[in-house]
């Protein structure tokens, strides 16, 4: 019986460190935003669970109808949410393993293929 | 403090207000229109391009090539075989068996009303803007390649290698059709396609066909303009003159 009692105490303790560790690499731009304390995302957790979903309708929108706006493009989330390598001055891509994207698509087990065609990095002098 | 508002102070009030007014307004309305657009595309527009072979020289053309490759940055796939790969824009060169007479044509997607990559398309994925730019929604496509059998004019290329880098504006993979898009990120931004700015005479005319004020429209009204493969009945929006 004490087995069982360590075994579920622990789940419950990694439980809740799982949740802490939710923003573990948001991005430089996301970073700083979020330390001054201005709110991008009304929702995030509505962001987390419909980005996909979010962003289909917006590809439609920009490839078919020719609205390019900022709102929901991807250009966007990338210019946010990656991080610089500082030795370098180099941005690492969002998809590379322990960068943004990646990071919570690995922990979720859901593989993305946004980027083997999309650009993964910021363009130099974009912001 | 007197309350009665005479004649003259009202005049200068209400010059005031309806200056301040103005001036705020005008501002907004700048900078809505500097702000990219929220309107669909309509069909308005019809975006062509006019290249007349008299004036286009070969180095106009390669200029093109060169910058279609700088904008949208195709041109550096290694592990390609000359056939495979990609030709956005192409230089051609068309002689006439009687005369001899050598013209250079730069051929790029002829952006036609009617087109056949569009027909044969499974998925959707090869498709045509109301303001008559005809692309491929790479989302979409499985690279199946039946629009680049149906175009007459071999306009499109296949991407056969794992590629990176790509240009911000210009997502382009492996295993996907692509083709000239008309610079269509920069034509909703206002501006001309890099090809056409990079000519310095006036060899390419970029422009809405439809606007009778445009330079493209009134040029095509004077001069003597063809299609190629007009039998086709595809009307394209890339008009060629000079052949």
């Amino acid at each position: 019986m004490k087995h069982f009692l360590v075994v579920f105490l622990s789940l419950l303790v990694s439980s809740v460190f799982a949740y802490i560790d939710e923003y573990a690499n948001l991005g430089e731009q996301a970073s700083s935003i979020k330390a001054s304390g201005k709110v991008f995302h009304e929702s995030p957790s509505i962001i987390r669970k419909m980005h996909p979903e979010l962003l289909r309708h917006k590809r439609d929108k920009t490839l078919r109808k020719g609205i390019r706006t900022n709102n929901y493009s991807l250009k966007g989330c990338v210019s946010c949410h990656a991080n610089k390598n500082k030795t370098n001055n180099q941005y690492y891509s969002v998809d590379k393993k322990g960068q943004f994207c990646s990071d919570c698509h690995k922990k979720v087990g859901v593989s993305f293929d946004c980027f083997s065609c999309h650009r993964t990095t910021l363009r130099e002098g974009l912001l | 403090m007197n309350k009665t508002l005479n004649r003259r102070d009202f005049i200068k009030i209400m010059n005031v207000t309806t200056t301040g007014v103005v001036i705020v307004a005008s501002g907004i309305t700048l900078t809505t229109f500097a702000s990219v657009s929220e309107i669909p595309v309509t069909n308005k527009k019809r975006w062509g391009l006019l290249i007349d072979t008299n004036k286009l020289t070969e180095t106009d053309i390669d200029g093109m090539v060169n910058a279609c490759q700088q904008e949208q940055g195709w041109g550096a796939e290694i592990r390609s075989t000359a056939s495979q790969k990609p030709g956005w824009i192409k230089k051609l060169k068309v002689k006439d068996k009687t005369t001899n007479k050598v013209s250079n044509l730069a051929l790029m997607c002829q952006h036609c009303e009617e087109p056949p990559c569009v027909d044969v398309c499974p998925t959707n994925a090869s498709m045509k803007r109301e303001d008559g730019i005809v692309l491929v929604d790479k989302h979409l496509c499985i690279g199946c390649r039946y629009c680049m059998m149906a175009c007459p004019y071999d306009a499109r290329s296949f991407v056969h290698e794992t590629l990176k880098n790509q240009k911000e504006h210009m997502p382009r993979g492996k295993g996907t059709v692509e083709a000239c898009t008309m610079c269509v990120h920069r034509v909703d931004k206002g501006e001309t396609p890099a090809c056409v700015e990079s000519v310095n005479s006036e060899a390419v005319i970029f422009g809405n066909l439809y606007d009778e004020s445009s330079q493209i429209n009134q040029t095509l009204r004077i001069v003597q303009s063809s299609q190629i493969r007009a039998d086709l009945n595809l009307n394209t929006g890339v008009r060629y003159s000079g052949i």
